[in-house]
């Protein structure tokens, strides 16, 4: 065997991962290196740079447009995720029982999450909220004047928390699968000593699940802090803003006509850099409540 | 070794033969009529007198060339045809054509800009030019095709108002647009009046509309961006100069901006125009598609003339439509109104069929046929030729005609496009958020007719300087 031969054979696998690298270095690493670059700009899409500064990063929280977005976005983030997580668990918990008829409702229950990122389902919900829609209908039939669901401000969000809480399938399928693998012998144990079943889901099942209610809850606040079709579709981030999302925003200065792109890049980062602490704080965390059945419990 | 060489070179081999496949649109075309490419790349078009002098004005190479544009179905289903006689005319030339709605259209075309993959041929908007031609190497200079593109069918002075910044003819006019109101007879009749022919009755309709018919009656709606043209006719009726004159610079003072806002916030008040949180809670798409409008709640809508055969045909009974004048009666100054290019259609300067590309822009402006199949389309064809061959077929819609007449008989203002900025229209610019926050804030007391008039004339003076 020759040396380049050899040399091939030893090193054959770098050419199998070159298309991933190739794809990585392309669609990755250069749009995040650039981003990062043209967020210290004053960077137009079309009239290019022409001086380099810090004033985006600045009016993320000085100017008052971008400091609500990034409210409104803590305020969906910490509306939806816990709202989904309890949904998800209880309706999981529900369909574990041997209930007649239980794999209808899985499939019901995850109908949803699988329309989930269409843009149709998006288009439902307003026609189905909207002043003239089914639900304010159904209200009106009962003599009441239901809500302004996407005009009324205090309304409007959490109508786009409503649409995202309610595409829960995904979590309470993971859900499912660990409360199925919860040894039954701990409830029967529970049960002889006396335990109901709040008590035997507070002290039995949660505890066992943490490490997948962990893994729910770090997915989910990043899809969160990344919604964008829900206000983008139904409401266009009205009224008056309160459902404009940092990723709307963004979204906006890069595309919606100013084609301000440095801002949008230092918008992007600030966001990344916000995820970020919240996924090191999750973990940081999860050593106080997540149990993992390994030799240390950790 | 020796099959580590040969993969190589079979390798090598293979791209070369896929880089072949990558050639230009006038290769592929060739190519489906089976013969051998090197013949064809300078092939003329099968007919004869078309390809006898390749000096001359008709003669042409086969090619494929691409063109795009926005509209409704009315004018995609015009202009398919169009192409389709155009293409049977011309044999050799075939059109990939691509169109959809104008809801962020904008936002696509901009990223073919930037990346230069922008059509042969292209609709494009009136402000287009100086957001995307600014250096003027977007757009091909018309001129340099004029042995082929008629420029002789237009008025000097309209195509003054497509010439970029260099003084290029970078887009052709297709024609001019104002806005006009447009009435339900049948709601004012039930409401026991006419369709206003002045300012001081439409204002006397609202209570009346509320009084006799309901809380939901309106006698007229206005989206936030008819609010800022309303405001502009209502302020140059007063002044007599443009809002943004011919030299850029913002005609009125903020006491000026102030008093027409007030004006608009009155409108709400009395019950003449819905607040925009009662419009935006149906969330229909456009008025013509709003039930309320179907259902003759809104009994009246200020829009472009270009666009009153979609208005009319929501109706349930399409006579009960009528187009009303413009009413800016009490104004000093006439009606204050004006009128701008509703869209054009330009070349890319960098395509490499320009002389086929005015061809087809000829034919789909100019020529009898193609005047004809693409008819009143995009409103009254500003080209003479295709204005008599539409008159001729009687392909001018009477109702389209009656609101272009509207507005060209109002004696309108010069209109600059920095009205519509990228930074004052848009669905997150100044416009859309300041009619929005007027309309909430001063039922709720949190933004005032002063906070909207200082930032609405910061906005303006920010695009066009004080005069």
């Amino acid at each position: 065997m020759s040396k380049i031969q050899k040399t091939l054979r030893d090193n054959i696998g770098f050419f199998f991962v070159i298309p991933w690298l190739v794809g990585f270095l392309i669609f990755k690493a250069y749009p995040f290196i650039s981003s990062f670059y043209y967020s210290f700009t004053d960077y137009d899409l079309f009239k290019g740079i022409s001086k380099h500064t810090l004033e985006n990063y600045i009016n993320v929280f000085a100017n008052k447009q971008e400091r609500t977005a990034l409210i409104i976005t803590f305020k969906y983030a910490f509306m939806t995720v816990p709202l989904k997580l309890v949904s998800a668990l209880f309706i999981a918990y529900i369909l574990n029982f041997k209930i007649k008829g239980v794999n209808f409702f899985r499939t019901a229950y995850y109908i949803p999450s699988i329309l989930g990122g269409s843009v149709a389902i998006a288009v439902l919900w307003r026609a189905l909220f909207n002043d003239e829609g089914l639900i304010r209908m159904i209200f009106g039939i009962f003599g009441i004047e239901g809500p302004h669901f996407f005009t009324n401000s205090n309304w409007a969000l959490f109508m786009i928390c409503l649409l995202r809480v309610w595409q829960f399938g995904s979590a309470m399928v993971i859900f499912l699968a660990a409360l199925k693998g919860v040894p039954t012998d701990l409830y029967e144990a529970a049960a002889i000593d006396g335990a109901g079943k709040w008590r035997q889901f507070f002290t039995i099942t949660v505890p066992l699940i943490t490490p997948v209610i962990f893994y729910n809850l770090i997915t989910q606040l990043v899809q969160a802090f990344q919604e964008f079709n829900g206000p983008f579709i139904i409401t266009k981030g009205g009224p008056r803003g309160s459902t404009t999302l940092m990723t709307l925003l963004i979204y906006n200065n890069a595309f919606g006509g100013t084609y301000k792109m440095g801002k949008a890049c230092a918008q992007a980062w600030v966001l990344f850099v916000i995820l970020v602490l919240f996924t090191m704080i999750s973990f940081w965390s999860q050593k106080h409540w997540v149990y993992y059945s390994d030799e240390d419990g950790r | 070794m020796k099959k580590l060489t040969a993969t190589i070179m079979t390798g090598l081999m293979a791209t070369s033969l896929l880089a072949g496949c990558g050639g230009t649109t006038t290769e592929t075309t060739q190519n489906t009529d089976s013969q051998p490419s090197s013949e064809k790349t300078t092939e003329a078009a099968p007919a004869a007198d078309q390809q006898a002098d390749s000096g001359s004005a008709d003669s042409y190479e086969s090619c494929t060339l691409t063109f795009d544009w926005w509209g409704g179905d009315a004018r995609h289903e015009a202009t398919i045809a169009a192409i389709e006689a155009f293409e049977a005319k011309y044999p050799g030339i075939t059109i990939e054509y691509n169109y959809g709605a104008w809801s962020d259209w904008e936002t696509a075309k901009a990223s073919e800009y930037l990346s230069g993959t922008n059509p042969d041929v292209q609709q494009v908007n009136a402000d287009w030019i100086g957001k995307y031609d600014a250096d003027c190497t977007t757009y091909l200079d018309l001129n340099t095709v004029s042995d082929v593109l008629d420029l002789t069918q237009y008025d000097a002075s309209t195509l003054a108002f497509t010439q970029d910044s260099k003084g290029g003819q970078a887009a052709i006019p297709i024609a001019l647009t104002g806005r006009t109101f447009y009435w339900n007879k049948a709601t004012f009749e039930a409401a026991g009046l006419s369709t206003p022919t002045t300012l001081a009755e439409l204002e006397a309709a609202g209570p009346i509309f509320k009084e006799k018919l309901g809380d939901n009656y309106y006698p007229l709606v206005l989206t936030e961006y008819d609010r800022a043209i309303m405001l502009a006719f209502y302020t140059q009726a007063q002044t007599g100069e443009p809002i943004i004159d011919q030299n850029g610079n913002f005609t009125l003072t903020q006491d000026q901006v102030k008093d027409a806002l007030t004006w608009i916030t009155s409108l709400e008040e009395n019950h003449v125009i819905p607040t925009i949180e009662y419009y935006d809670g149906e969330g229909a798409e456009s008025i013509d598609k709003s039930a309320r409008w179907i259902g003759g709640e809104y009994a009246g809508c200020f829009t472009w003339d270009s666009s009153p055969s979609s208005l009319q045909n929501a109706l349930p009974n399409p006579d009960d439509f009528e187009v009303g004048c413009e009413l800016m009666d009490t104004g000093k100054a006439g009606s204050g109104c004006y009128v701008k290019v509703s869209q054009m259609f330009a070349i890319s300067a960098k395509t490499e069929h320009p002389h086929e590309a005015a061809l087809f822009l000829n034919y789909i402006l100019n020529d009898e046929e193609g005047a004809k199949l693409m008819g009143t389309q995009r409103g009254i064809p500003e080209s003479k030729a295709a204005y008599a061959v539409c008159e001729a077929e009687g392909a001018i819609d009477p109702v389209v005609a009656a609101a272009h007449k509207s507005v060209m008989d109002s004696n309108p203002m010069y209109w600059n496009p920095l009205f519509d900025d990228s930074s004052l229209k848009g669905d997150t610019a100044v416009y859309n958020t300041l009619f929005e926050n007027l309309s909430y804030g001063v039922r709720d007391g949190s933004y005032s007719i002063d906070d909207a008039a200082q930032d609405l004339y910061d906005a303006y003076v920010a695009v066009a300087p004080a005069k």
